[in-house]
């Protein structure tokens, strides 16, 4: 049986050495990998993220981020959106705690304040990835296509992601776009072995799981359902030959 | 775990876990104590595989044994040290050390660099090959092995 | 030395070896050449800060990489910075083989110390740097 990929949510913190906001989403984005979230997060080594590490924007591609910054310049959610994709979830410290300058210690050394902080900003962290992980709408950030429900199958063979992370792919034509469905191929797979034999039933199950790994704009959702059950069909129908 | 999808063609099989990328090249044999071992004709070449340079982290050193030294099955082969672990590499083969990586010494981070190529270990004349072989894994074997390791990695 | 030299930690929180290279950048912006030197955070220099590109294209700057892949040195070349050296914590642990470092949060007593010795040649550095601006 194929197995999927675990799903996780990429932690990028801002370098922030300028100012104690920075050491505190350091703090905080450390206590969430290390105790609060740990088999659920990864973190994204923003200065290696900018660089051009290829692993972690591969990551970032296909994994929902929490973008951690400091002050409104933004660092770290600016930058996984240019060289990567735009992050889930957002979280400015400057503006969740506002403080005084010099309230909450020195970037070096935060005062007591300054950890209360940290441990209001790792709780914030921690429930976005609860919702991202346990809602359905969100995952991968792309465009939002347009709003035809028209759809289109192309013939594609399986192929992998396009951003180098090794997730096999299948590119379909949805709302007249090309969409990298994510995982697809092992997915059908996964349910084929199953015995789930195409239907109305199947087809619910499919976009459920097929959710967990793309983002599916709401208004798609019918043209989503459409494309994924007649390639199922056509999947079964073929691996049964 | 993404498992693999290599085509038979592809040498090199890559596997994905979180943001890291595994290679573990289809032309090489491997020991569970993740070393690779590259026939050589009578000779074998030892390093380590790409799974275990990632693990271990940066290497600040490499001492492998002198060129002369006779290896018998499971002898300390060398030993690496990075800021995470002290590591000894045990040998998956019989024979005598004939070559060690002069690289070593100056620029250990060679091994974490490039594994399979310039931060090859030691040269090893083969004494008991057939044998040795025999309790070596293919790729594919150590796939799976890799798999599981990694999973565990990341339960830490 | 008219300019101040800029130092540019990498800062990654990944490894160890991140808060090594900004402990060690602190000590010697905050601490031993406070008035020589200026702190230059990698993401902002990355990100287009025209700010910070204009500081950055004006003064000598010594990047500081935790590890290998040092992110700090390549971002501060390709910035158009004038990369007057490139040190890595790996190095200077290879010297100190007794100064171990654990911890990201927070380093321990062989992290704290390795630290300091990064700061030690960083200073040197800049030493070198006067006294050849001076000749």
């Amino acid at each position: 049986m194929p197995e999927l990929p675990k799903r996780k949510v990429g932690l990028v913190s801002c370098s922030g050495e300028e100012m104690a906001e920075g050491s505190v989403t350091r703090l905080a984005t450390l206590k969430v990998l290390q105790s609060l979230r740990p088999q659920e997060t990864v973190t994204i080594c923003l200065p290696l993220f900018l660089a051009g590490g290829e692993g972690d924007r591969a990551f970032a591609r296909f994994y929902p981020t929490i973008a951690i910054d400091g002050c409104e310049k933004r660092c770290a959610a600016r930058g996984t959106e240019m060289y990567s994709s735009k992050p889930a979830a957002g979280i400015v410290v400057s503006e969740l705690c506002p403080s005084a300058p010099g309230c909450l210690g020195t970037a070096r050394h935060l005062n007591d304040a300054g950890m209360e902080v940290v441990t209001k900003v790792a709780e914030e962290i921690a429930r976005h990835v609860d919702r991202l992980l346990g809602g359905t709408k969100s995952g991968r950030h792309g465009e939002p296509g347009d709003h035809s429900s028209a759809v289109q199958e192309k013939r594609a063979s399986a192929a992998t992601c396009s951003c180098g992370s090794g997730i096999p792919v299948k590119v379909l034509e949805i709302a007249e776009r090309s969409v990298e469905v994510l995982a697809l191929p092992l997915i059908f797979d996964m349910f084929r072995q199953s015995g789930k034999a195409p239907g109305a039933g199947t087809t619910a199950e499919l976009m459920e799981i097929v959710r967990l790994y793309n983002g599916i704009p709401e208004e798609e959702q019918a043209s989503w359902n459409e494309a994924i059950q007649r390639e199922y069909a056509a999947y079964y129908a073929g691996e049964a030959r | 775990m993404l498992p693999n999808h290599s085509t038979p063609a592809e040498e090199v099989i890559r596997l994905t876990v979180d943001k890291f990328t595994f290679l573990i090249p289809r032309d090489i044999y491997y020991c569970e104590a993740d070393l690779w071992i590259r026939l050589e004709g009578d000779n074998a070449r030892l390093g380590l595989s790409d799974f275990a340079q990632q693990r271990n982290g940066d290497i600040a050193f490499a001492e492998i044994k002198p060129v002369g030294t006779v290896l018998g099955f499971g002898d300390e082969i060398g030993s690496i040290e990075t800021v995470k672990v002290n590591v000894s590499l045990p040998s998956p083969i019989r024979g005598t050390v004939v070559d060690v990586n002069p690289h070593l010494q100056e620029a250990a981070e060679v091994i974490n660099q490039d594994p399979y190529g310039k931060g090859w270990l030691a040269l090893v004349a083969l004494t008991s090959w057939q044998k040795d072989r025999a309790a070596l894994l293919h790729a594919d074997a150590y796939l799976a092995l890799v798999k599981e390791k990694a999973e565990a990695e990341m339960k830490k | 030395m008219t300019r101040k030299v800029l130092i540019v930690p990498c800062s990654g929180i990944g490894k160890t070896y991140g808060t090594v290279a900004r402990t060690g950048a602190y000590i010697v912006t905050e601490d031993l050449r406070p008035d020589t030197t200026q702190l230059v955070p990698l993401a902002r220099v990355v990100l287009g800060d025209d700010e910070v590109r204009q500081t950055l294209a004006g003064a000598p700057a010594i990047a500081i990489d935790g590890c290998k892949l040092a992110c700090a040195a390549k971002v501060v070349a390709e910035s158009g910075g004038a990369l007057a050296h490139a040190l890595q914590v790996l190095d200077v642990f290879r010297k100190h083989r007794e100064l171990k470092p654990a911890g990201i949060a927070e380093l321990n007593e062989g992290g704290e110390k390795l630290a300091a010795a990064l700061a030690g040649e960083v200073v040197t550095l800049i030493h070198d740097m006067e006294g050849q601006e001076d000749a």
